[in-house]
C-alpha cells in the first residue's frame, strides 16, 4: 500500500458518514461542493458524525488550502493525498477506501470537485439509502444528450447488456456505497494501473453489479453541471482507462455475464425534489468527429483487421467509404465491433495500448452517428433512443457469448 | 404456467388482455385499480405485472414505485395510450414500456423477454 499524505486538524478518529470529494488541482472549484456536502451533513443527518474529506493528488494549485477555507460550520475536515507525482483518480479513491475502513464509516458519498450544480439534496439522496438496505448508490441526474457520449454509446449499454443491471449512469462520477463495500474494494483482486487512474468509477460500479451489491439510483433532481466538454475534444487516456477496465472486468467475470440474459432495471431512490431542471446545451463539433474518424481509418485500418471478425470489418470498410452527407453508424455493427474489441483484447491480437486507441475513432464515429439520429430530438427522445441501443446490445448478445467461447 | 397480474381501469382492455394471454398459456388475473396492489401480488404471486399508467384512482408510476420498493425483482411492463410517459424519468423503473394497441404482439414479446431475463445468483 503506497505512503499517503494525511492532515487531520480536529483529530477526527471515527465517523458514521464520509463525504469524499476527490480532486487534482480544483483550487477553483472544490470550495462549493465541500459547502454544500456540509450543508446536506447538517441538515439531513444531524445526528451522525459525518466528515468531509479531500482526496487529492497533492496538488499545487492551492487545492487543500480552498478546502480548508471554505465556509463549513460544524462538520469536521480531513485531508489525504497521495504522494506528489502520484496521480489518478483511482489512487484517490484507495485512500479513501482505506481512510474510511479505518473510521469505521458506514456510509460514503462521493462528489466532483468541479461540480456547479450540486445541491445539500444530492448529499441526503446518495447517502439515505445506505442506512437502508443498499450497498450502492448510483446518481441519476438529467443530462443534455450530447453530455456524457462514452456512457449513453460504451458504458450504459455494454454494462446494461453484460451484467443485466440497468445503472444509467455507471461512470457518472458522484456515488454513494457502504463501508463495508469501501472495505470490499480495498482488497478486491481486480484492482489495476487502469483502475488507479479514470476506470475507477466503472469499476466501482461493475463491482457492485457482479458481487450482486443491493444497487438503487438516487434521482439528484438537477442536471450535473460541472466543467463542459465537447465530446469532439480529445479523449486522453481516460477513453483508453474507462474501455480498458471494462474489457479487463469481461475476462474476470466471463463466466458470469455469459449467463445473464436481457436486464433488470434498478430501484430509484429519491422522488420529489421538486421542480426538475433542464439541463444546459452541449455544443457538439460534428467537423471534428467525422475528421477524427476518418484519420483513424487510414491510421488503424490495418488493426481493426487484425481485432476485427472478417464481416464487422467488411461492413466497417463500408460505413467508411460513405461521405459525411451520408455518414452513418449503425448501432448493431457497433455493437458487434465493441464484442469484437473485448474478445481481441482477451486474445491480445495486438498490444493492449494500440487496440485502445484503434477504438477511439470508431467511438468518434459512433458519436457521429448519435448526434446526427439524435438532433432534433427532445431530450426524453434522445433517451428512447438510447434504450433502443441498449436493447439492440442484448439482442447482439449472443453474437458476443459465441465469439468469447468456453 | 406464468401468471401475469394485469393492472388497468379500463373493462375492455382488461378483458382483450386477459382473453388474448390466457389464449397463450398465462393463468391471468385482471385488477381495475393499483390500490390495495401489495396484498394481491402477495397471494397470487405473478411473475410479470402489466400496469397502466393513467388510471382515474392512481398514477402507475406511483404504484410501479410502490412495486420496486417492496417487490425489488417483479418484472412490471408499462402500458400507456400515450407514447409521451416513456421519457418520464419514472419509468426508467419498468422493465419495458409498450403503447397500448389492440395488436398485442408487442406486448407478448416484452412478457417473454421479462419471462425470459436471467441473472444468475454469484
Amino acid at each position: 500500500m503506497p505512503d499517503w499524505i494525511l492532515e487531520n486538524p480536529e483529530n477526527v478518529s471515527d465517523a458514521e458518514i464520509v463525504v469524499g470529494i476527490p480532486s487534482y488541482n480544483e483550487a477553483d472549484a472544490i470550495a462549493f461542493p465541500t459547502e454544500q456536502a456540509a450543508i446536506g451533513l447538517t441538515r439531513f443527518f444531524p445526528g451522525r458524525r459525518g466528515v468531509i474529506v479531500n482526496c487529492d493528488n497533492a496538488s499545487t494549485d492551492g487545492t487543500k488550502e480552498a478546502f480548508f477555507n471554505a465556509p463549513c460550520v460544524g462538520v469536521p475536515r480531513m485531508y489525504v493525498s497521495t504522494p506528489p507525482g502520484v496521480k489518478g483518480k483511482g489512487n484517490n479513491f484507495r485512500n479513501l477506501f482505506r481512510l474510511v475502513t479505518e473510521l469505521g464509516a458506514r456510509a460514503v458519498v462521493v462528489v466532483d470537485a468541479d461540480l456547479k450544480s450540486i445541491t445539500p439534496k444530492w448529499i441526503k439522496n446518495l447517502g439515505e439509502p445506505l442506512f437502508e438496505d443498499f450497498g450502492f448508490v448510483a446518481p441519476l441526474y438529467l443530462r443534455h444528450k450530447y453530455d456524457g457520449t462514452i456512457t449513453n454509446n460504451i458504458a450504459y449499454p455494454l454494462t446494461r447488456c453484460l451484467y443485466g443491471r440497468r445503472v444509467r449512469q455507471p461512470i457518472g462520477g458522484d456515488f454513494g456505497f457502504s463501508g463495508d463495500l469501501a472495505s470490499f474494494y480495498l482488497g478486491h483482486e481486480t484492482w489495476n494501473e487502469d483502475v488507479a487512474q479514470f476506470g475507477i468509477d466503472i469499476w466501482m460500479t461493475t463491482l457492485a453489479m457482479y458481487h450482486r451489491k443491493p444497487i438503487t439510483q438516487a434521482f439528484l433532481g438537477r442536471p450535473k453541471i460541472h466543467r463542459p466538454k465537447d465530446p469532439a475534444a480529445s479523449l486522453g487516456p481516460m477513453f483508453r482507462q474507462v474501455v480498458g477496465t471494462m474489457f479487463h472486468l469481461m475476462e474476470a467475470f466471463a463466466s458470469f455475464w455469459k449467463q445473464v440474459r436481457r436486464s433488470r432495471p434498478t430501484a430509484i431512490f429519491g422522488f420529489g425534489l421538486g421542480e426538475t431542471e433542464m439541463p444546459p446545451p452541449v455544443n457538439v463539433d460534428v467537423e471534428a468527429l467525422y475528421r477524427k474518424f476518418r484519420e483513424g481509418a487510414d491510421r488503424y485500418e490495418a488493426a481493426w483487421e487484425q481485432a476485427l471478425a472478417p464481416e464487422t470489418f467488411a461492413k466497417l470498410r463500408e460505413v467508411g467509404e460513405m461521405d459525411q452527407a451520408h455518414f452513418e453508424f449503425p448501432i448493431p455493427l457497433w455493437a458487434h465491433v465493441l464484442f469484437d474489441m473485448a474478445v481481441a483484447h482477451r486474445d491480445r491480437r495486438l498490444p493492449r495500448e494500440e487496440l485502445l486507441d484503434s477504438l477511439a475513432p470508431l467511438y468518434y464515429g459512433r458519436t457521429l452517428s448519435f448526434v446526427r439520429s439524435t438532433e432534433g430530438m427532445a431530450l426524453q427522445q434522445a433517451e428512447e433512443y438510447v434504450e433502443e441501443q441498449c436493447l439492440a446490445f442484448e439482442e447482439a448478445k449472443p453474437y458476443l457469448v459465441q465469439r468469447w467461447g468456453d | 404456467m406464468a401468471r401475469i397480474l394485469i393492472v388497468d381501469d379500463e373493462e375492455h382492455i382488461r378483458s382483450l388482455y386477459a382473453l388474448e394471454l390466457e389464449d397463450e398459456g398465462y393463468e391471468v388475473l385482471a385488477l381495475e385499480s393499483g390500490k390495495g396492489l401489495a396484498e394481491h401480488i402477495e397471494r397470487f404471486r405473478p411473475d410479470v405485472v402489466v400496469l397502466d399508467i393513467k388510471m382515474v384512482d392512481v398514477s402507475g408510476l406511483d404504484v410501479l414505485q410502490e412495486i420496486r420498493n417492496r417487490f425489488y425483482d417483479l418484472p412490471v411492463i408499462l402500458c400507456s395510450a400515450y407514447g409521451s410517459y416513456k421519457g418520464d424519468i419514472k419509468s426508467i423503473a419498468a422493465d419495458y414500456y409498450v403503447v397500448k394497441s389492440s395488436d398485442l404482439t408487442e406486448l407478448k414479446t416484452k412478457i417473454r423477454n421479462a419471462l425470459e431475463t436471467r441473472i444468475p445468483q454469484k
